[in-house]
């Protein structure tokens, strides 16, 4: 190997080496720490109990009624929060794509509820939004005559409310991609297809679907990493309840360290929430880099 | 035939105001709400027409309830943090972007690996070793976990910048006697100027507007403006107007940074899908 | 240091994992000399030019640069300088800047360094142009800003990869002479990588072609265009390229199936299976000799192209523009013996 060669892999090392450490510091060692804290059990409530405790926590959570409805919540808020955000983006894109004056004022609208903190748009759903009697939405049903409904406060309500509140925030990223996506399409294959006499439903089915299809992908793995984390509109709107009814896996990881603080057992939770997040991210890397 | 192009020309622009007012609407909303007093709050009729009080402002800013230590809070977290990032992200996307060493592609999927990590499953180790060493409710443990998702965002979006420059220009520089730190200085850092804005932009939107973290390993004296949400908020009573007014304060240096930079936004939001980075 | 520019390559192997892309280049290029290095893509002439630059390492062989080793140095050690086919301007700086770019990198300052600038702009006609960015400059403006930065240094070696690529079709034509009248005002050794043969043979001093990754011919473009070395040589060579056909060489002529015979200048003893070479411009309509249909007719102003049909196979020929030939014609071709390029059927080397 040369000098030049050499010189190249030290250059590249000395560059990379510092955020390298950095990472496995703040990243990989917590979380070998989080998994032996998954082993124990650590009850800062109940001091005196802490010890090795193997799987014990993991033993409990298969029998724990608790852990199967955050895990059957967390199925449902992420598939249907990502459905809805690429479905509506997709539609949006498309709708907008037809007005050309208007997509500079839709794209600055689409920028507003991406850039704001979640906590926050928690909080004005809750508040502002879906309060009974003068929140929007109750304002919107009453005049229609739907009546006025405890969005938060009744539990299957509340989970569609937050599935809403979190699709509202995070379907104007999809719309953004996709819009930038479609309009780099070539033109000519849509005039050549219109030759050929396609409909425009064929048109889309057949040309425009294959063609945005690593974007959609690409849309549908960042959003799923999103909705699997999401925690702070939830806490903010919600807090998990009413009961349990929006506590998806992540809040009752963080409710059982922080609010019943036991620390131990919400290791073990986070570690399998951990170990789906790999699952899911694995699964859907693979199906980009598969063929159409 | 030209009234059906004009008919339909109008039911689109129609479904796009819709939708506009959906994603508008809210935050209008709050705009609205936090210039009215509370007993305007909730009335119902809903009142269109109301006197404008400023009263909210001064309490959130200059009052009892003044959320300017939480602004200052968040400032010195969000800085710090995304100074802290970018001097290490940049170099290292630059390696991982051009450079041959050995492990590339396994170092590449390391850090993509980090990106995906529950934020919950980090909190409970941190927040465990942090109360060991006393490091709860100091800045230095907060702007370490802020770095967890800070750190590799930044690289990948870096990463997609760096990828295109042109692969001649490091060559260039080098026969022309540049040697490879100079190159990187004078021949490639300029030419990624507008993606090391737009990185820096996010990663600080991503910080200031961070939530989990803050509220677990915050206390009293590191208190970012996002938990300072909560004061509006007690089991007695909600204080809308003041929420809302809080609301648009904290979230005003977002707005103004999203509305600014919004064409680059837009450019680094598809860059990095399509690249494979990817924000929470 | 011995600064006069001669180049030697030995021995050179360069493998990309388990593909060889060179199989042992030798080369000996002599100071002052315009060299060009020709091939189709994927020949390997780039990968000599890189190397030459240090910008690729090599797996076997070594180089030198006026009789010094210079195999393990780095780019910048060399003294060397390249233009790159995308001119790789550093698009941030001005036109000043570029070109200043190399000495400011060892050192140079001040009123040393702007004359200096000034001096190589002038050289190549951009002296107007220096408060630009490249991003302003038309295509054939950035690469005479290309040029200047090369030459400011004044080094020992100039290498150019398909430099003018780039433009289109007429300036091409300009610039090819500028660059050869200016290489011969400074006298510095160039290597000059390009695929296509009119430039080769319009600027070289000298010509290494090259094939697959083995240099097939080291000659004048005169040798090159009179006495091809190999088959594929002579079949890349020439506009239109030269009319290779499957015959048989028995005595003193030459066969071919379905057509008739001519005879060349050289005997063989036993029939060989030879691939025959003519020019298009030195097949003639004989009154006898091979028998060819007239397939088609490209009537390009000056003189004309025809194509026919000799045996099963198509050869093209150069004829006046006054020439009566119909397509469909039935006509009889002939050669001069000399005109006669023969080559082994089965290695492609030459045999006459």
């Amino acid at each position: 190997m040369t000098r030049f060669e050499t010189r190249e892999r030290g250059f590249a090392l000395a560059l990379l080496g510092p955020a390298l450490l950095l990472l496995l510091l703040i990243t990989t060692a917590p979380l070998i720490y989080l998994g032996w804290t998954s082993l124990q059990r650590l009850d800062l409530g109940m001091p005196w109990l802490s010890g090795l405790a193997g799987v014990d926590n993991y033993a409990k959570m298969s029998a724990d009624p608790r852990f199967w409805n955050s895990l059957a919540l967390t199925f449902v808020y992420t598939a249907s929060t990502v459905l809805l955000q690429v479905v509506l983006g997709l539609s949006l894109a498309l709708l907008v794509l037809q007005i050309p004056r208007g997509q500079g004022v839709l794209r600055v609208a689409a920028i507003l509820p991406i850039v704001l903190a979640p906590v926050v748009v928690g909080l004005f759903w809750r508040t502002l939004v879906l309060a009974p009697d003068f929140g929007l939405v109750d304002l919107v049903t009453r005049a229609l005559g739907l009546g006025s409904h405890n969005w938060l406060g009744d539990p299957q309500l509340a989970l569609i409310s937050v599935i809403a509140i979190h699709t509202w925030q995070w379907t104007p990223f999809a719309f953004l991609v996709l819009l930038a996506t479609l309009a780099t399409l070539p033109p000519d294959i849509y005039e050549a297809a219109r030759l050929d006499r396609a409909t425009a439903w064929k048109r889309f089915v057949h040309i425009t679907l294959p063609l945005i299809r690593p974007a959609v992908v690409m849309v549908v793995i960042l959003r799923t990493m999103t909705a699997l984390s999401a925690f702070a509109a939830i806490f903010a709107a919600t807090g998990g309840g009413p009961g349990s009814s929006t506590e998806i896996l992540n809040l009752y990881a963080y409710r059982t360290s922080f609010s019943e603080l036991n620390l131990g057992y919400g290791a073990s939770l986070a570690v399998v929430l951990l170990a789906i997040t790999l699952a899911v991210s694995w699964l859907l890397f693979r199906r980009r880099r598969a063929p159409a | 035939m030209r009234n059906a192009l004009l008919v339909r020309r109008l039911a689109l622009a129609a479904m796009a105001g819709a939708l506009l007012s959906i994603w508008a609407f809210p935050v209008l909303w709050a705009l609205l709400t936090s210039f009215k007093t509370e007993r305007d709050v909730l009335a119902y009729p809903p009142v269109w027409w109301f006197t404008p009080t400023m009263a909210n402002y001064r309490e959130v800013l200059f009052g009892s309830s003044s959320i300017v230590p939480n602004l200052v809070s968040s400032m010195v977290v969000s800085v710090s943090t995304t100074l802290l990032t970018m001097l290490f992200a940049v170099p290292a996307a630059y390696a991982l972007a051009r450079l041959r060493y050995p492990a590339k592609r396994a170092s590449g999927f390391y850090v993509l690996a980090t990106q995906m990590l529950p934020p919950v499953g980090l909190i409970i180790p941190y927040y465990l070793a942090l109360q060991r060493v006393g490091g709860l409710d100091t800045y230095a443990g907060m702007i370490a976990i802020y770095l967890t998702f800070s750190l590799p965002f930044a690289i990948w979006l870096m990463v997609s910048y760096f990828e295109d420059v042109p692969f001649e220009m490091e060559e260039a520089a080098l026969l022309d006697r540049a040697g490879r730190l100079r190159a990187l200085w004078h021949v490639i850092l300029p030419q990624v100027r507008g993606g090391i804005a737009v990185t820096t932009v996010f990663v600080f939107l991503n910080a200031w507007n961070e939530f989990l973290f803050a509220v677990v390993l915050g206390g009293n004296r590191v208190r970012p403006v996002t938990v300072a949400m909560f004061n509006f908020i007690s089991v007695e009573q909600t204080q809308w107007a003041r929420l809302a007014a809080g609301a648009m304060v904290a979230m005003a240096p977002v707005i103004v940074l999203g509305l600014l930079a919004q064409r680059h936004i837009v450019k680094g939001l598809t860059v990095g899908a399509v690249k494979g980075g990817g924000r929470r | 240091m011995n600064k006069q520019g001669s180049v030697a390559i030995q021995g050179v192997v360069k493998r990309h994992g388990s593909v060889t892309v060179l199989h042992g280049i030798d080369l000996e290029i002599e100071a002052g000399e315009f060299f060009v290095l020709l091939g189709p893509s994927g020949s390997g002439k780039t990968t000599t030019l890189r190397i030459l630059a240090g910008l690729e390492s090599v797996n076997a062989g070594n180089v030198y640069l006026d009789g010094e080793k210079v195999t393990d140095k780095e780019p910048g050690e060399r003294d060397v300088a390249m233009v790159f086919q995308s001119y790789a301007l550093y698009p941030h700086m001005t036109v000043a800047q570029n070109i200043g770019f190399p000495l400011k990198m060892v050192g140079q300052t001040g009123d040393t360094l702007t004359k200096a600038v000034a001096d190589a702009a002038d050289k190549v006609d951009i002296g107007h142009l220096l408060d630009r960015r490249p991003g302003q400059l038309s295509g054939g403006q950035q690469q005479r800003v290309a040029l200047a930065r090369a030459i400011v240094r004044q080094p020992r070696l100039f290498l150019l990869d398909e430099p003018l690529s780039n433009l289109d079709a007429k300036l091409r034509m300009e610039t090819r002479v500028e660059l050869k009248k200016l290489q011969r005002a400074l006298g510095v050794t160039a290597v000059y990588v390009t695929h296509d043969q009119e430039e080769a043979m319009t600027l070289a001093d000298r010509v290494a072609v090259f094939m697959d990754g083995r240099i097939v011919q080291v000659a004048s473009p005169k040798e090159i265009f009179g006495r091809p070395a190999h088959a594929s040589v002579a079949g890349f060579i020439g506009t239109p390229p030269m009319n290779l056909l499957a015959a048989t060489w028995q005595g003193s002529d030459v066969f071919l199936e379905g057509a008739g015979r001519v005879r060349v200048g050289v005997t063989s003893t036993d029939a060989r299976p030879v691939t025959l070479g003519v020019r298009p411009a030195d097949l003639r309509l004989a009154p006898e000799g091979l028998a060819a249909r007239v397939e088609l007719i490209e009537e390009l102003g000056d003189s004309h192209i025809v194509i026919a049909t000799l045996g099963s196979e198509r050869v093209k020929l150069r004829t006046e523009p006054t020439s009566p030939l119909r397509e469909g014609d039935r006509v009889q071709l002939g050669l001069t013996p000399d005109a006669a390029h023969l080559f082994d059927r089965a290695t492609g080397a030459r045999l006459n």
